[in-house]
C-alpha cells in the first residue's frame, strides 16, 4: 500500500505513468500462476525474472497486428472503413495504434510503415508527403510515450522510406524506433547508405539482416527491443534467465551445466507455460479483443520468448579470469552454455505455440534498469570489447546463430562515419555475411543514444536525473542503465 | 620487402568504402603542408620492413569487411616493385575467398605510371595529388624541380581509366606558402575536356595538425574559402 501511495503522490511521474503503475499494482494483488518451491527459489535468487510482466497476464506481451490487412478490410470495432487517401490512412493508423495493447500499454509494433504508406502517396509531392508525415510522427512521439515502439522499413527501396528517413533526420525523436530490413540483393546501396547516414544523425534506423531473419516464420516484423516476431501474431511472454545470478550459486562448471542450468530452465519454462495458458484459457483476450475477433492477430501465430541475459558474466565466472569476447577459453565456456540451453528448448514442449512448433524460442534479452554487472543478452561487456571491430563482429556472428527471436549489437561510431556511409555499409555487409543478425549504431556525438535497444535523449536523461518529470517512460529506464552499464564508455568505432 | 610506416585496418578516408590502408615509408618531395612528415625520410627507426606475406596477413583480417586496400605514403610509388607483388597477392586473395577486393594507389604523381604496365594491370585506380599547376608554385610548395610528370600522369591515367579521383589540398590565401587553387581547377577542367572524361575532384582543407616547418602555425583554411573553391569547381563541371 505504501507503494501505491508513493505512486499516487509522485511528482516525477506523469499522469499517464501513474495510471499505468497503478494498473500494475492492482494486477499484482492477484496470484493466479502456480509457483512451485524451486521456481520460487530461483525467482528469489533473481535467476528467473518475469520483467514485471505482472501476476495475471490479460494480454500477450508483444502484439504484431497485421496492419496491411487492417488497411484492406477496415476495423469494424473502431468504426474505421478502409482508408482511401493519405490523410485517411494516417488518421486510420493513429486511431488503430491507440488501441493496440502490449506490456507497456503502448503499441510495440507499428508495421512496415513504408509499405503501408507507399500506395497512398503516388499523387502527392515530396513536400506534401513530408508535411503530413511530420505531423504524424510528432503525434506518435508525443502520445506513444515509450520508445519500446518500432516501425519497419525495407528491404525494398521506396519513396515512402526515403521521405520517412528525411523527416526523421529533421525531427530527432526517440519514437518510433525504426529498423531497416536489409538484404544486399534487394536493398540498393544508396538506400542503405541513406539509412546509415540517418542513423549517424539520429541513431535511427537500426539495420536487420533480412536474409537471416526472414525464414524464422512466414512473415516477421521487428518490435520493441529488436524482437523478431510473426506478423499477425506476437509473443505471449518474455521471461528471462539471469545467467550470472545462476552462476553465482556454484563455482563448479559441471554442476552448473548438468544440474543448476537444466533445473532453472525447467522451472522457467513451466512458469512461461503457465503464463501462456492463463492468457489463452483464462484471460479472454483471444475471444474478445477486436484484433483477434477481426483476424488482425491469430492465436496460433503467437510464440513465447525464452530470454537470456549476461552470458558474458556467466562464462567469465567459469573461465579462470579469462574474458568473454577476447579469449578463446571464455568463449568456449559460453558456447557450452548456449548449447546446453539450445538442447533444452529444442526438447521442451510448450502449449499454444504452433508457429514455433510448440517450442519456446531463445531471445537475447537486452537488460533492464536494475541490472548491475549484467551485460545484455550475449553481448560483450562494455570495456571488454576486442580492439578490432572486425573481431567484435566475428564474435557476434558466432553467438547470434543460437538466437532466433532477436539479438543485436550496438556500436557507437566516430562522427567521420557520416562522411562515408558506404564504409559503414561495407562493414555491415561483411558482418551480415558472417551471420551477424542485427546491428544498431549511433554517432558518438549524438543526443539520441541507444540504451539497450531503445532510444533516449541524453538531454532528457539529464532532466530526469535532476528530478524533473519527463514525457517518455523509457527515459526513466534509460537514465540508470546509461550510468550503471557504463554505456558512455562503449568502445567508439572510428571509421 | 617494403618499408611500412603503418597499416590502418579500417579507413574511410582513403578511397571509396571501407578499406585497409597501408602507409609506406619514404617520400621524394617535401610538401610544406605535409601532415605526416615522419613518413618522408627514406629510412626511419619507426618504420618496419615487411614482406608481401606479412602485409597480406593484415589485409586478410579485413575480409569480408573491406572493399579493398589503398597504398599510400610517403610516396608509395618509390616501392613500385613491392606494390606489383602486393596487388597480385590481393588479386589472388580475392579469387581464393570469393570476396572482391580493389587495389588503389594514393600518389603524388612524380613517378610515371606509364613505366609500370604490370603494376597498372593489377591496380584498380590512382588517387592523384595535383598540388599546383604552375611549375614555380609547385616548386615552392614541394621543393621538387617541376610538375611535368604529374601532368603527364593525369592525362595518362585518365586515358587508361585508372584515375579514381584528383585531390587538391587548399591552403589559405594568406599563408606564407600557398597555391592558386582556381588556376589549378581550370587547368584540370581543361584536361578533362580534352580527354572527354572526368573523375571526382576532392578539395581537401589544409589543417595544421602534424605539420612542421613554416606552415606549422597557419590556421585551417576558412569555410568561406573552401566554399568559394567548391562553387568554382562546380561551375567548371568538376565535382
Amino acid at each position: 500500500m505504501a507503494d501505491i501511495y508513493s505512486i499516487v503522490t509522485s511528482q516525477q511521474l506523469s499522469y499517464e505513468q501513474k495510471v499505468v503503475a497503478l494498473a500494475h499494482a492492482a494486477e499484482d494483488t492477484l496470484s493466479v500462476l502456480p509457483m512451485p518451491e524451486r521456481t520460487k527459489y530461483y525467482f528469489e535468487k533473481g535467476v528467473i525474472c518475469n520483467l514485471n510482466e505482472g501476476n495475471a497476464p490479460y494480454r500477450p506481451r508483444y502484439i504484431m497486428p497485421d496492419y496491411a490487412k487492417a488497411v484492406r478490410q477496415g476495423v469494424k470495432f473502431l468504426q474505421l472503413d478502409p482508408p482511401q487517401n493519405f490523410d485517411e490512412l494516417l488518421t486510420f493508423l493513429q486511431v488503430l495504434y491507440r488501441h493496440v495493447p502490449s506490456i507497456t500499454t503502448y503499441p510495440v509494433f507499428l508495421g512496415d510503415l513504408d509499405a503501408l504508406i507507399e500506395p497512398f502517396i503516388t499523387d502527392l509531392s515530396d513536400e506534401e508527403v513530408k508535411r503530413k508525415l511530420r505531423l504524424f510522427l510528432i503525434y506518435l512521439d508525443r502520445t506513444i510515450t515509450d520508445s519500446f515502439c518500432h516501425a519497419n522499413l525495407g528491404p525494398q527501396a521506396t519513396r515512402a522510406g526515403r521521405l520517412i528517413m528525411e523527416v526523421d533526420r529533421e525531427l530527432e525523436q526517440a519514437v518510433p524506433n525504426l529498423t531497416l530490413k536489409y538484404d544486399p540483393a534487394i536493398t540498393p546501396d544508396d538506400f542503405a547508405e541513406q539509412a546509415i547516414y540517418t542513423s549517424l544523425c539520429v541513431a535511427n534506423p537500426a539495420i536487420c539482416n533480412d536474409v537471416l531473419n526472414r525464414n524464422t516464420y512466414d512473415r516477421y516484423g521487428i518490435s520493441s527491443c529488436y524482437n523478431i516476431l510473426p506478423i499477425a501474431g506476437g509473443s505471449y511472454t518474455l521471461t528471462r534467465l539471469v545467467l550470472p545470478k545462476l552462476a553465482a550459486l556454484t563455482d563448479d562448471k559441471e554442476h552448473f551445466l548438468k544440474q543448476l542450468l537444466p533445473e532453472a530452465m525447467r522451472c522457467m519454462a513451466d512458469y512461461m507455460s503457465a503464463r501462456i495458458r492463463f492468457i489463452v484459457e483464462e484471460s479472454g483476450f483471444f475471444e474478445s479483443h477486436f484484433l483477434a475477433t477481426e483476424g488482425l492477430v491469430e492465436r496460433d501465430r503467437f510464440v513465447a520468448m525464452f530470454g537470456l541475459v549476461g552470458l558474458a558474466e556467466a562464462a567469465n565466472h567459469f573461465a579462470n579470469g579469462k574474458k568473454y569476447g577476447t579469449d578463446a577459453e571464455a568463449d568456449a565456456v559460453a558456447e557450452q552454455i548456449m548449447e546446453t540451453i539450445t538442447a533444452f528448448v529444442n526438447e521442451y514442449e510448450c502449449p499454444y505455440c504452433e508457429i514455433a512448433n510448440h517450442r519456446l524460442l531463445l531471445h537475447a534479452q537486452v537488460g533492464i534498469d536494475t541490472d548491475y554487472g549484467i551485460t545484455s543478452g550475449i553481448r560483450i561487456p562494455v570495456g571488454d570489447e576486442p580492439e578490432s571491430i572486425y573481431d567484435h563482429l566475428r564474435h557476434s556472428s558466432r553467438f547470434h546463430r543460437f538466437i532466433p527471436t532477436g539479438c543485436s549489437d550496438i556500436l557507437p561510431f566516430d562522427i567521420t562515419g557520416k562522411q562515408n556511409p558506404a564504409a559503414v555499409l561495407d562493414i555491415i555487409k561483411g558482418a551480415f555475411s558472417l551471420g551477424q543478425k542485427y546491428i544498431a549504431f549511433y554517432a558518438s556525438d549524438s543526443d539520441l543514444v541507444r540504451i539497450t535497444g531503445y532510444l533516449v535523449k541524453r538531454s532528457e536523461i539529464d532532466k530526469w536525473n535532476s528530478g524533473q518529470a519527463v514525457l517518455q517512460n523509457t527515459t526513466q529506464l534509460g537514465a540508470p542503465t546509461y550510468a550503471s552499464a557504463h554505456l558512455a564508455n562503449r568502445k567508439v568505432r572510428g571509421v | 620487402m617494403a618499408l611500412v610506416r603503418k597499416i590502418i585496418p579500417q579507413s574511410t578516408v582513403d578511397g571509396p568504402g571501407n578499406r585497409t590502408a597501408v602507409f609506406l615509408q619514404g617520400c621524394n618531395i617535401r610538401c610544406a603542408y605535409c601532415h605526416n612528415p615522419e613518413t618522408q625520410a627514406i629510412h626511419d627507426a619507426e618504420a618496419r620492413e615487411m614482406s608481401v606475406e606479412e602485409v597480406m596477413a593484415e589485409v586478410r583480417k579485413g575480409i569480408p569487411f573491406i572493399r579493398g586496400i589503398t597504398v599510400s605514403g610517403g610516396e608509395c610509388m618509390l616501392q613500385a616493385a613491392f606494390l606489383t607483388e602486393l596487388f597480385a597477392a590481393v588479386r589472388g586473395l580475392s579469387v581464393e575467398t570469393g570476396h572482391p577486393l580493389t587495389c588503389l594507389i594514393d600518389s603524388n604523381g612524380t613517378i610515371p605510371f606509364a613505366h609500370h604496365p604490370e603494376l597498372m594491370a593489377y591496380c584498380d585506380g590512382v588517387m592523384l595529388d595535383v598540388k599546383a599547376w604552375d611549375a614555380d608554385v609547385y616548386h615552392r610548395l614541394t621543393l621538387s624541380p617541376d610538375n611535368e610528370v604529374v601532368k603527364e600522369n593525369l592525362r595518362w591515367l585518365l586515358q587508361h581509366d585508372k584515375l579514381t579521383e584528383v585531390r587538391i589540398v587548399c591552403l589559405p590565401q594568406q599563408a606564407v606558402v600557398t597555391t592558386d587553387v582556381a588556376d589549378n581547377l581550370r587547368h584540370i577542367a581543361d584536361v578533362f575536356a580534352e580527354a572527354g572524361k572526368r573523375v571526382p575532384v576532392r578539395l581537401l582543407r589544409f589543417r595544421p595538425y602534424g605539420v612542421v616547418g613554416e606552415l606549422a602555425d597557419t590556421p585551417s583554411t576558412s569555410d568561406t574559402e573552401m566554399s568559394d573553391y567548391a562553387s568554382l569547381a562546380q561551375s567548371l563541371g568538376l565535382f
